[in-house]
Protein backbone atom coordinates (compact mmCIF):
# COMPACT_ATOMS: atom_id res chain seq x y z
CA UNK A 1 0.00 0.00 0.00
CA UNK A 2 1.72 2.88 -1.22
CA UNK A 3 1.80 6.10 1.68
CA UNK A 4 0.34 9.56 1.90
CA UNK A 5 3.56 10.85 0.97
CA UNK A 6 3.89 8.30 -2.17
CA UNK A 7 0.56 8.92 -3.80
CA UNK A 8 0.89 12.57 -3.59
CA UNK A 9 3.92 13.07 -5.41
CA UNK A 10 2.62 10.69 -8.43
CA UNK A 11 -0.06 13.13 -8.18
CA UNK A 12 2.29 15.88 -8.37
CA UNK A 13 4.35 14.16 -11.24
CA UNK A 14 1.03 13.70 -13.04
CA UNK A 15 -0.11 17.51 -13.07
CA UNK A 16 3.07 18.91 -13.08
CA UNK A 17 4.93 17.15 -15.58
CA UNK A 18 2.36 14.82 -17.45
CA UNK A 19 3.54 11.98 -15.99
CA UNK A 20 0.50 9.54 -15.08
CA UNK A 21 1.82 5.65 -14.96
CA UNK A 22 2.37 5.81 -11.15
CA UNK A 23 -0.51 7.80 -9.87
CA UNK A 24 -2.85 5.63 -12.49
CA UNK A 25 -1.60 2.68 -10.22
CA UNK A 26 -3.35 4.00 -7.31
CA UNK A 27 -6.17 4.75 -8.83
CA UNK A 28 -9.82 2.74 -9.45
CA UNK A 29 -11.08 3.04 -13.08
CA UNK A 30 -14.63 2.37 -12.30
CA UNK A 31 -15.38 2.18 -16.13
CA UNK A 32 -13.19 5.37 -16.70
CA UNK A 33 -9.55 5.57 -17.06
CA UNK A 34 -7.53 6.97 -14.15
CA UNK A 35 -5.59 9.17 -16.91
CA UNK A 36 -9.36 10.64 -17.78
CA UNK A 37 -10.13 11.17 -14.31
CA UNK A 38 -6.64 12.67 -13.69
CA UNK A 39 -7.15 15.08 -16.30
CA UNK A 40 -10.51 16.80 -14.91
CA UNK A 41 -7.84 17.80 -12.02
CA UNK A 42 -5.22 19.05 -14.30
CA UNK A 43 -6.90 20.94 -16.26
CA UNK A 44 -8.39 22.91 -13.53
CA UNK A 45 -5.29 23.55 -11.99
CA UNK A 46 -3.84 25.02 -15.01
CA UNK A 47 -7.13 27.04 -15.84
CA UNK A 48 -7.03 28.40 -12.37
CA UNK A 49 -2.82 29.07 -12.69
CA UNK A 50 -3.50 30.17 -16.02
CA UNK A 51 -6.16 32.83 -14.44
CA UNK A 52 -3.94 33.89 -11.80
CA UNK A 53 -0.80 34.83 -14.62
CA UNK A 54 -3.65 37.03 -16.65
CA UNK A 55 -5.02 38.81 -13.78
CA UNK A 56 -1.06 39.99 -13.26
CA UNK A 57 -0.41 40.24 -16.81
CA UNK A 58 -3.06 41.73 -18.31
CA UNK A 59 -1.43 43.61 -21.22
CA UNK A 60 0.92 40.86 -22.09
CA UNK A 61 -2.08 38.48 -22.21
CA UNK A 62 -4.04 41.18 -24.91
CA UNK A 63 -0.52 41.28 -26.48
CA UNK A 64 0.09 37.89 -26.98
CA UNK A 65 -3.53 37.00 -27.68
CA UNK A 66 -5.27 34.29 -25.41
CA UNK A 67 -4.36 31.13 -27.03
CA UNK A 68 -0.51 32.21 -27.60
CA UNK A 69 -0.81 33.80 -23.50
CA UNK A 70 -2.39 30.18 -22.42
CA UNK A 71 0.21 27.86 -24.40
CA UNK A 72 2.93 30.01 -22.78
CA UNK A 73 1.85 29.56 -19.79
CA UNK A 74 1.39 25.76 -19.94
CA UNK A 75 5.39 25.52 -20.01
CA UNK A 76 6.11 28.58 -17.81
CA UNK A 77 3.95 26.42 -14.85
CA UNK A 78 5.81 23.10 -15.89
CA UNK A 79 9.53 25.17 -14.67
CA UNK A 80 8.39 27.07 -12.42
CA UNK A 81 4.98 25.78 -10.35
CA UNK A 82 3.43 28.42 -7.56
CA UNK A 83 5.08 27.39 -4.02
CA UNK A 84 1.30 28.33 -2.01
CA UNK A 85 -1.97 29.09 -2.38
CA UNK A 86 -1.29 33.23 -2.15
CA UNK A 87 -1.45 33.00 -5.93
CA UNK A 88 -1.09 36.67 -5.98
CA UNK A 89 2.63 36.21 -5.31
CA UNK A 90 2.96 34.08 -8.50
CA UNK A 91 4.46 34.59 -11.59
CA UNK A 92 7.86 36.71 -10.34
CA UNK A 93 9.72 34.61 -12.89
CA UNK A 94 7.45 35.06 -15.71
CA UNK A 95 9.64 37.91 -17.37
CA UNK A 96 12.40 36.43 -17.21
CA UNK A 97 10.93 33.31 -19.23
CA UNK A 98 9.11 35.33 -22.00
CA UNK A 99 12.68 37.28 -22.53
CA UNK A 100 14.16 33.69 -22.92
CA UNK A 101 11.12 32.37 -24.77
CA UNK A 102 11.99 31.84 -28.79
CA UNK A 103 8.62 32.09 -29.88
CA UNK A 104 8.53 36.10 -28.68
CA UNK A 105 11.87 36.82 -29.44
CA UNK A 106 10.74 39.32 -32.29
CA UNK A 107 8.68 41.21 -29.26
CA UNK A 108 11.88 42.67 -27.89
CA UNK A 109 10.15 45.12 -25.63
CA UNK A 110 7.71 42.27 -24.17
CA UNK A 111 9.66 41.04 -21.48
CA UNK A 112 9.89 44.56 -20.65
CA UNK A 113 6.52 45.42 -20.68
CA UNK A 114 5.53 42.08 -18.18
CA UNK A 115 8.70 43.12 -15.89
CA UNK A 116 6.56 46.79 -15.58
CA UNK A 117 3.61 44.61 -15.27
CA UNK A 118 5.29 42.45 -12.27
CA UNK A 119 6.22 45.69 -10.48
CA UNK A 120 2.36 46.82 -10.61
CA UNK A 121 1.22 43.37 -9.36
CA UNK A 122 3.36 43.36 -6.65
CA UNK A 123 2.66 47.27 -6.08
CA UNK A 124 -0.92 46.53 -6.11
CA UNK A 125 -0.83 43.21 -3.19
CA UNK A 126 2.00 45.01 -1.13
CA UNK A 127 1.05 45.38 2.09
CA UNK A 128 -0.52 48.16 4.13
CA UNK A 129 2.29 50.23 6.03
CA UNK A 130 2.23 53.87 8.00
CA UNK A 131 4.53 56.35 6.78
CA UNK A 132 6.39 57.45 9.86
CA UNK A 133 7.71 60.42 10.99
CA UNK A 134 10.99 61.20 9.84
CA UNK A 135 11.54 64.20 12.05
CA UNK A 136 13.82 61.86 13.97
CA UNK A 137 16.40 62.06 11.47
CA UNK A 138 16.99 65.37 12.96
CA UNK A 139 18.57 63.51 15.84
CA UNK A 140 21.11 61.71 13.62
CA UNK A 141 24.70 63.04 14.09
CA UNK A 142 25.65 64.64 10.55
CA UNK A 143 28.54 62.65 10.54
CA UNK A 144 26.66 58.87 10.70
CA UNK A 145 24.39 60.40 8.16
CA UNK A 146 26.02 58.10 5.09
CA UNK A 147 25.28 55.30 6.96
CA UNK A 148 21.32 56.12 6.96
CA UNK A 149 19.09 53.22 5.77
CA UNK A 150 15.81 54.12 4.65
CA UNK A 151 13.20 51.55 4.91
CA UNK A 152 10.69 51.99 0.99
CA UNK A 153 7.19 51.24 1.59
CA UNK A 154 6.92 47.99 -0.03
CA UNK A 155 4.40 49.01 -2.69
CA UNK A 156 7.40 51.17 -4.70
CA UNK A 157 8.52 49.40 -7.53
CA UNK A 158 11.47 50.46 -10.01
CA UNK A 159 11.66 49.02 -13.15
CA UNK A 160 13.85 50.33 -16.67
CA UNK A 161 13.44 49.01 -20.08
CA UNK A 162 14.73 49.96 -23.61
CA UNK A 163 11.34 50.40 -25.00
CA UNK A 164 8.53 52.76 -23.66
CA UNK A 165 7.12 49.98 -22.17
CA UNK A 166 4.44 52.48 -19.47
CA UNK A 167 3.04 53.77 -22.51
CA UNK A 168 2.78 50.49 -24.54
CA UNK A 169 1.59 49.13 -21.14
CA UNK A 170 -1.27 52.30 -21.03
CA UNK A 171 -2.40 51.85 -24.70
CA UNK A 172 -2.54 48.24 -24.54
CA UNK A 173 -4.76 48.07 -21.59
CA UNK A 174 -6.83 51.37 -22.82
CA UNK A 175 -7.43 49.12 -25.92
CA UNK A 176 -6.22 52.73 -27.59
CA UNK A 177 -5.37 51.99 -31.23
CA UNK A 178 -4.43 55.33 -32.01
CA UNK A 179 -1.81 55.64 -28.75
CA UNK A 180 -0.70 52.04 -30.08
CA UNK A 181 0.04 53.53 -33.52
CA UNK A 182 1.72 56.46 -32.37
CA UNK A 183 4.55 54.84 -29.68
CA UNK A 184 7.84 55.69 -30.81
CA UNK A 185 9.78 52.34 -30.15
CA UNK A 186 13.05 53.83 -30.60
CA UNK A 187 12.54 56.52 -28.33
CA UNK A 188 15.41 55.37 -25.85
CA UNK A 189 15.29 54.00 -21.91
CA UNK A 190 12.71 54.56 -19.62
CA UNK A 191 13.16 54.71 -16.06
CA UNK A 192 10.44 54.10 -14.00
CA UNK A 193 9.11 54.47 -10.30
CA UNK A 194 5.53 52.15 -9.82
CA UNK A 195 4.04 53.05 -6.49
CA UNK A 196 0.06 52.01 -5.27
CA UNK A 197 -2.01 55.15 -5.22
CA UNK A 198 -5.54 55.95 -3.73
CA UNK A 199 -7.17 53.82 -6.52
CA UNK A 200 -5.16 51.57 -8.22
CA UNK A 201 -1.31 52.60 -9.53
CA UNK A 202 1.02 55.17 -10.42
CA UNK A 203 3.53 54.87 -13.04
CA UNK A 204 6.15 57.70 -13.05
CA UNK A 205 9.05 58.43 -15.20
CA UNK A 206 11.61 59.52 -13.34
CA UNK A 207 15.48 60.18 -14.62
CA UNK A 208 17.99 57.75 -14.76
CA UNK A 209 19.69 59.50 -11.71
CA UNK A 210 16.77 59.69 -9.73
CA UNK A 211 16.29 55.89 -10.17
CA UNK A 212 19.82 54.70 -9.42
CA UNK A 213 19.46 57.07 -6.30
CA UNK A 214 15.82 55.31 -5.76
CA UNK A 215 17.29 51.99 -6.33
CA UNK A 216 20.07 51.99 -4.15
CA UNK A 217 17.91 53.11 -1.10
CA UNK A 218 14.51 50.38 -1.97
CA UNK A 219 17.44 47.71 -1.85
CA UNK A 220 17.98 48.48 1.79
CA UNK A 221 21.13 50.03 0.83
CA UNK A 222 22.55 52.85 3.30
CA UNK A 223 22.89 56.93 2.21
CA UNK A 224 26.17 56.94 1.36
CA UNK A 225 25.73 53.88 -1.11
CA UNK A 226 23.06 55.41 -3.09
CA UNK A 227 24.48 59.16 -3.18
CA UNK A 228 27.76 57.19 -4.97
CA UNK A 229 25.36 55.97 -7.37
CA UNK A 230 23.92 59.20 -8.37
CA UNK A 231 26.56 62.01 -8.39
CA UNK A 232 25.18 64.58 -9.92
CA UNK A 233 21.63 64.77 -7.76
CA UNK A 234 20.09 66.89 -5.76
CA UNK A 235 19.68 64.51 -3.24
CA UNK A 236 17.68 66.41 -1.05
CA UNK A 237 15.18 67.44 -3.14
CA UNK A 238 14.86 63.70 -4.04
CA UNK A 239 14.42 62.83 -0.55
CA UNK A 240 12.05 65.87 0.01
CA UNK A 241 10.04 64.01 -2.87
CA UNK A 242 10.25 60.32 -1.45
CA UNK A 243 9.33 61.24 1.92
CA UNK A 244 6.26 64.17 0.22
CA UNK A 245 4.90 60.99 -1.95
CA UNK A 246 4.82 58.66 1.47
CA UNK A 247 7.52 56.62 -0.54
CA UNK A 248 9.54 55.82 2.84
CA UNK A 249 8.36 54.18 5.89
CA UNK A 250 11.53 54.12 8.72
CA UNK A 251 14.94 54.49 8.96
CA UNK A 252 17.68 52.75 11.24
CA UNK A 253 21.62 53.28 11.44
CA UNK A 254 23.62 51.23 10.24
CA UNK A 255 26.39 50.09 12.74
CA UNK A 256 30.05 51.15 11.10
CA UNK A 257 33.01 49.15 12.04
CA UNK B 1 -7.85 19.07 21.39
CA UNK B 2 -11.60 20.76 21.15
CA UNK B 3 -11.46 24.44 21.39
CA UNK B 4 -14.91 24.54 23.53
CA UNK B 5 -14.59 28.92 23.96
CA UNK B 6 -14.50 29.68 20.16
CA UNK B 7 -17.12 27.09 19.77
CA UNK B 8 -19.33 28.86 21.95
CA UNK B 9 -18.42 32.08 19.66
CA UNK B 10 -19.76 30.34 16.42
CA UNK B 11 -22.89 29.48 18.16
CA UNK B 12 -23.56 32.70 20.13
CA UNK B 13 -25.33 34.16 16.70
CA UNK B 14 -22.64 35.92 14.92
CA UNK B 15 -23.72 34.28 11.97
CA UNK B 16 -27.29 33.31 12.27
CA UNK B 17 -28.80 30.22 10.21
CA UNK B 18 -29.54 32.50 7.13
CA UNK B 19 -28.24 32.24 3.77
CA UNK B 20 -25.53 34.04 2.76
CA UNK B 21 -23.67 35.04 -0.39
CA UNK B 22 -19.80 33.94 -1.78
CA UNK B 23 -18.45 37.93 -2.20
CA UNK B 24 -15.88 38.01 -5.19
CA UNK B 25 -14.14 41.17 -5.92
CA UNK B 26 -16.58 42.35 -8.84
CA UNK B 27 -19.81 42.44 -6.39
CA UNK B 28 -17.67 44.52 -3.59
CA UNK B 29 -18.88 47.86 -4.78
CA UNK B 30 -21.81 47.01 -5.45
CA UNK B 31 -22.01 45.71 -1.99
CA UNK B 32 -20.36 48.92 -0.22
CA UNK B 33 -22.83 51.38 -2.48
CA UNK B 34 -25.91 48.97 -1.73
CA UNK B 35 -25.96 47.15 1.10
CA UNK B 36 -28.17 44.24 -0.30
CA UNK B 37 -29.99 42.37 2.22
CA UNK B 38 -27.69 39.69 2.65
CA UNK B 39 -27.35 37.90 6.36
CA UNK B 40 -23.21 37.34 6.08
CA UNK B 41 -20.80 36.88 3.71
CA UNK B 42 -17.75 34.75 2.43
CA UNK B 43 -14.62 35.32 0.94
CA UNK B 44 -11.95 33.54 0.03
CA UNK B 45 -8.58 33.97 2.42
CA UNK B 46 -6.35 33.72 -0.05
CA UNK B 47 -7.25 36.81 -1.96
CA UNK B 48 -6.77 39.00 1.14
CA UNK B 49 -3.48 37.86 2.19
CA UNK B 50 -1.72 41.37 0.74
CA UNK B 51 -2.60 45.16 1.66
CA UNK B 52 -4.40 47.95 -0.44
CA UNK B 53 -7.81 47.96 -2.71
CA UNK B 54 -8.84 44.11 -1.52
CA UNK B 55 -8.48 44.74 2.36
CA UNK B 56 -9.92 47.74 2.10
CA UNK B 57 -12.87 46.97 0.57
CA UNK B 58 -13.20 43.60 2.78
CA UNK B 59 -12.99 46.42 6.40
CA UNK B 60 -15.70 48.59 4.52
CA UNK B 61 -18.39 45.19 3.73
CA UNK B 62 -16.97 43.56 7.58
CA UNK B 63 -18.65 46.63 9.08
CA UNK B 64 -22.30 45.73 8.13
CA UNK B 65 -21.90 42.24 7.60
CA UNK B 66 -20.73 39.34 9.55
CA UNK B 67 -17.59 37.30 7.24
CA UNK B 68 -16.93 33.68 7.15
CA UNK B 69 -13.44 33.09 5.99
CA UNK B 70 -12.92 30.09 3.18
CA UNK B 71 -9.51 28.89 3.07
CA UNK B 72 -8.42 27.21 -0.35
CA UNK B 73 -4.93 26.17 0.08
CA UNK B 74 -3.90 25.15 3.62
CA UNK B 75 -3.69 22.10 2.40
CA UNK B 76 -5.17 20.09 5.61
CA UNK B 77 -4.33 16.28 3.84
CA UNK B 78 -0.71 17.17 2.55
CA UNK B 79 1.43 14.62 3.80
CA UNK B 80 4.74 16.30 4.08
CA UNK B 81 2.94 18.92 6.46
CA UNK B 82 1.52 21.86 6.43
CA UNK B 83 3.06 25.41 5.46
CA UNK B 84 3.57 27.02 8.80
CA UNK B 85 3.76 30.38 6.33
CA UNK B 86 0.83 29.87 5.24
CA UNK B 87 -0.67 29.30 7.88
CA UNK B 88 0.62 32.61 9.88
CA UNK B 89 -1.41 34.56 6.83
CA UNK B 90 -4.31 32.96 7.38
CA UNK B 91 -4.00 34.18 11.19
CA UNK B 92 -3.25 37.71 10.15
CA UNK B 93 -6.08 38.19 7.71
CA UNK B 94 -8.47 36.52 10.76
CA UNK B 95 -7.04 39.15 13.52
CA UNK B 96 -7.97 41.84 10.59
CA UNK B 97 -11.30 40.30 9.46
CA UNK B 98 -12.70 38.82 13.07
CA UNK B 99 -14.52 36.15 10.64
CA UNK B 100 -17.59 34.55 12.17
CA UNK B 101 -16.39 31.61 10.62
CA UNK B 102 -13.51 29.75 9.12
CA UNK B 103 -13.40 26.37 7.15
CA UNK B 104 -11.23 25.02 5.05
CA UNK B 105 -11.33 21.55 3.18
CA UNK B 106 -10.86 18.23 3.13
CA UNK B 107 -8.28 17.77 0.16
CA UNK B 108 -4.60 18.68 -0.12
CA UNK B 109 -3.20 20.80 -2.82
CA UNK B 110 0.86 20.91 -2.15
CA UNK B 111 3.36 18.47 -2.27
CA UNK B 112 7.31 18.80 -2.28
CA UNK B 113 6.72 22.84 -2.01
CA UNK B 114 4.58 22.73 -5.23
CA UNK B 115 1.20 23.98 -5.10
CA UNK B 116 -0.89 22.54 -7.34
CA UNK B 117 -3.58 24.66 -7.54
CA UNK B 118 -6.56 22.28 -6.98
CA UNK B 119 -8.85 20.87 -4.25
CA UNK B 120 -7.00 17.27 -4.51
CA UNK B 121 -8.77 13.81 -3.05
CA UNK B 122 -7.18 12.04 -0.22
CA UNK B 123 -6.59 8.41 -0.44
CA UNK B 124 -8.97 7.65 2.58
CA UNK B 125 -6.91 5.65 5.00
CA UNK B 126 -6.12 5.73 9.01
CA UNK B 127 -2.52 7.23 7.84
CA UNK B 128 -4.60 10.08 5.72
CA UNK B 129 -7.07 10.05 8.57
CA UNK B 130 -4.23 10.78 11.17
CA UNK B 131 -2.67 13.30 9.03
CA UNK B 132 -5.76 15.60 8.52
CA UNK B 133 -6.74 15.70 12.32
CA UNK B 134 -3.11 16.29 13.04
CA UNK B 135 -3.27 19.34 11.00
CA UNK B 136 -6.78 20.00 12.64
CA UNK B 137 -5.39 20.31 15.68
CA UNK B 138 -2.37 22.23 14.77
CA UNK B 139 -4.54 25.06 13.16
CA UNK B 140 -6.92 25.66 15.82
CA UNK B 141 -4.28 25.57 18.17
CA UNK B 142 -2.60 27.94 15.83
CA UNK B 143 -5.47 30.52 15.01
CA UNK B 144 -7.32 29.59 18.71
CA UNK B 145 -10.61 29.32 16.61
CA UNK B 146 -12.52 26.02 15.84
CA UNK B 147 -12.37 25.48 12.12
CA UNK B 148 -14.99 23.87 9.82
CA UNK B 149 -13.92 21.05 7.75
CA UNK B 150 -15.69 20.84 4.21
CA UNK B 151 -16.36 17.56 2.26
CA UNK B 152 -14.81 18.20 -1.68
CA UNK B 153 -16.51 17.22 -4.70
CA UNK B 154 -14.29 14.03 -6.09
CA UNK B 155 -13.45 12.63 -9.50
CA UNK B 156 -11.35 9.68 -8.87
CA UNK B 157 -11.09 7.30 -5.81
CA UNK B 158 -7.70 5.37 -4.87
CA UNK B 159 -7.58 1.51 -4.83
CA UNK B 160 -6.19 1.68 -1.44
CA UNK B 161 -9.10 3.71 0.54
CA UNK B 162 -10.61 1.97 3.37
CA UNK B 163 -12.83 4.55 4.74
CA UNK B 164 -15.89 5.83 3.21
CA UNK B 165 -15.82 9.66 3.54
CA UNK B 166 -18.82 10.54 5.28
CA UNK B 167 -16.99 8.34 8.25
CA UNK B 168 -13.80 10.03 7.71
CA UNK B 169 -15.33 13.39 7.84
CA UNK B 170 -17.50 12.09 11.18
CA UNK B 171 -14.18 10.87 12.68
CA UNK B 172 -12.46 14.22 12.34
CA UNK B 173 -14.84 16.01 13.68
CA UNK B 174 -14.90 13.44 17.07
CA UNK B 175 -11.20 13.49 17.20
CA UNK B 176 -11.08 17.14 16.79
CA UNK B 177 -13.60 19.09 17.64
CA UNK B 178 -13.35 20.90 14.14
CA UNK B 179 -17.16 21.03 12.50
CA UNK B 180 -18.09 19.67 9.33
CA UNK B 181 -19.08 22.01 6.55
CA UNK B 182 -21.48 20.24 4.41
CA UNK B 183 -21.31 20.90 0.81
CA UNK B 184 -24.89 19.64 -0.19
CA UNK B 185 -23.62 20.18 -3.74
CA UNK B 186 -20.12 18.16 -3.38
CA UNK B 187 -22.23 15.11 -1.84
CA UNK B 188 -24.52 15.19 -4.83
CA UNK B 189 -21.98 15.66 -7.43
CA UNK B 190 -19.67 12.99 -5.71
CA UNK B 191 -22.39 10.42 -4.91
CA UNK B 192 -23.67 10.53 -8.81
CA UNK B 193 -19.73 10.10 -9.80
CA UNK B 194 -19.03 7.52 -7.51
CA UNK B 195 -22.52 5.35 -7.23
CA UNK B 196 -22.77 6.51 -3.93
CA UNK B 197 -26.52 7.18 -2.13
CA UNK B 198 -26.50 11.23 -1.46
CA UNK B 199 -29.37 10.57 1.40
CA UNK B 200 -27.15 7.86 3.12
CA UNK B 201 -23.89 10.29 2.86
CA UNK B 202 -26.28 12.82 4.81
CA UNK B 203 -27.74 10.57 7.41
CA UNK B 204 -23.99 9.41 8.37
CA UNK B 205 -22.95 13.32 9.17
CA UNK B 206 -22.98 14.11 13.15
CA UNK B 207 -25.82 16.94 13.09
CA UNK B 208 -24.83 18.69 15.92
CA UNK B 209 -20.99 18.79 14.12
CA UNK B 210 -22.63 20.76 11.20
CA UNK B 211 -21.74 23.95 11.22
CA UNK B 212 -22.44 25.39 7.54
CA UNK B 213 -23.66 24.69 4.30
CA UNK B 214 -22.79 25.03 0.83
CA UNK B 215 -25.05 25.10 -2.33
CA UNK B 216 -23.51 25.85 -6.00
CA UNK B 217 -24.68 24.78 -9.72
CA UNK B 218 -22.00 22.21 -11.33
CA UNK B 219 -21.96 21.23 -14.90
CA UNK B 220 -21.45 17.56 -16.55
CA UNK B 221 -18.79 16.87 -19.27
CA UNK B 222 -19.32 13.54 -21.58
CA UNK B 223 -16.35 11.57 -21.75
CA UNK B 224 -14.80 9.10 -23.25
CA UNK B 225 -17.26 5.42 -24.01
CA UNK B 226 -19.88 8.31 -23.52
CA UNK B 227 -19.35 8.17 -19.74
CA UNK B 228 -20.48 11.32 -17.49
CA UNK B 229 -18.93 13.10 -14.97
CA UNK B 230 -20.42 15.72 -12.75
CA UNK B 231 -17.54 19.02 -12.31
CA UNK B 232 -18.02 21.50 -9.79
CA UNK B 233 -17.37 24.73 -11.49
CA UNK B 234 -19.27 26.78 -9.35
CA UNK B 235 -20.74 28.30 -12.75
CA UNK B 236 -24.38 27.86 -12.69
CA UNK B 237 -27.69 27.54 -10.44
CA UNK B 238 -27.94 24.90 -7.85
CA UNK B 239 -30.11 22.51 -10.00
CA UNK B 240 -33.65 21.23 -8.67
CA UNK B 241 -32.13 18.02 -6.84
CA UNK B 242 -29.75 19.47 -5.03
CA UNK B 243 -32.27 21.63 -3.76
CA UNK B 244 -33.85 18.68 -2.65
CA UNK B 245 -31.02 16.90 -1.13
CA UNK B 246 -30.95 20.23 0.62
CA UNK B 247 -34.17 20.51 2.16
CA UNK B 248 -33.34 16.38 3.47
CA UNK B 249 -29.98 18.34 4.93
CA UNK B 250 -32.18 21.22 6.55
CA UNK B 251 -34.55 18.22 7.94
CA UNK B 252 -31.71 16.49 9.61
CA UNK B 253 -29.45 19.45 10.71
CA UNK B 254 -31.80 22.05 10.97
CA UNK B 255 -31.21 26.09 9.87
CA UNK B 256 -27.48 26.20 9.51
CA UNK B 257 -25.80 28.69 7.85
CA UNK B 258 -26.00 28.13 4.19
CA UNK B 259 -23.86 29.99 1.51
CA UNK B 260 -24.70 30.17 -2.24
CA UNK B 261 -20.91 29.87 -4.31
CA UNK B 262 -20.80 30.79 -7.85
CA UNK B 263 -17.14 31.03 -8.69
CA UNK B 264 -16.83 30.31 -12.51
CA UNK B 265 -18.58 33.13 -14.71
CA UNK B 266 -19.84 35.32 -11.51
CA UNK B 267 -23.41 36.61 -12.59
CA UNK B 268 -24.84 40.18 -11.52
CA UNK B 269 -25.29 39.58 -7.89
CA UNK B 270 -28.97 39.83 -8.20
CA UNK B 271 -28.82 36.65 -9.13
CA UNK B 272 -26.81 35.24 -6.56
CA UNK B 273 -29.48 37.16 -4.41
CA UNK B 274 -32.24 35.38 -5.88
CA UNK B 275 -30.48 31.97 -5.16
CA UNK B 276 -29.78 32.98 -1.34
CA UNK B 277 -33.81 34.23 -0.99
CA UNK B 278 -34.42 30.53 -2.47
CA UNK B 279 -32.19 28.81 0.29
CA UNK B 280 -33.59 31.77 3.05
CA UNK B 281 -37.74 30.39 2.19
CA UNK B 282 -36.54 26.56 2.93
CA UNK B 283 -34.22 27.55 5.69
CA UNK B 284 -37.45 29.36 6.99
CA UNK B 285 -39.40 25.98 7.07
CA UNK B 286 -37.70 24.51 8.86
CA UNK B 287 -39.91 23.99 11.60
CA UNK B 288 -39.36 26.33 14.85
CA UNK B 289 -37.83 25.04 17.70
CA UNK B 290 -35.91 22.65 15.89
CA UNK B 291 -32.86 20.97 17.62
CA UNK B 292 -31.08 18.26 16.37
CA UNK B 293 -32.40 15.82 19.09
CA UNK B 294 -34.87 16.08 16.58
CA UNK B 295 -32.85 14.61 13.25
CA UNK B 296 -32.20 11.39 15.70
Amino acid sequence: MPTLVEVQRAMRRSLVERDDAEAAAYILSDGLAPGVRLNVYRNTSTAALTTALRLSYPAVHRLVGAEFFEAAVKIFIKTEPPHSAYLDEYGAAFPEFLAQFPPVASLAYLAGVARLEWAVNRSLHAPDFETVDLSRLSAIDPANHGGIVLLAHPSVGLVWADDPVDAIWRAVLAQDDTAIATIDLGSGPVWLLVQRAESGVDIMRISEEEWRFAKQLCSGRPLQAALDAAPGLDVAAALAGHLAAGRLIGFRLESTP
Amino acid sequence: MPLHGSAERVEDGSIPGKAGIGLRFRHHQVVIDNKPPVAWFEVHTENYMGGGAPLRYLDAIRRDYAISLHCVGLSLGSGEGLDPGHLDRILRVVERVEPALISEHLSWSISSGVYLADLLPLPLTEEALATVCRHVDQTQNYLQRRILVENPSSYLRFRHSTIPEWEFLAAIALHTGCGILCDVNNIYVSAANHGWQASEYLAALPPSAIGEIHLAGHRVARLEGGRRLRIDDHGSRVIPEVWQLYSEALSRFGPVPTLIEWDTNVPRLEILLDEAARGQSLLESVRPGFTHADAG
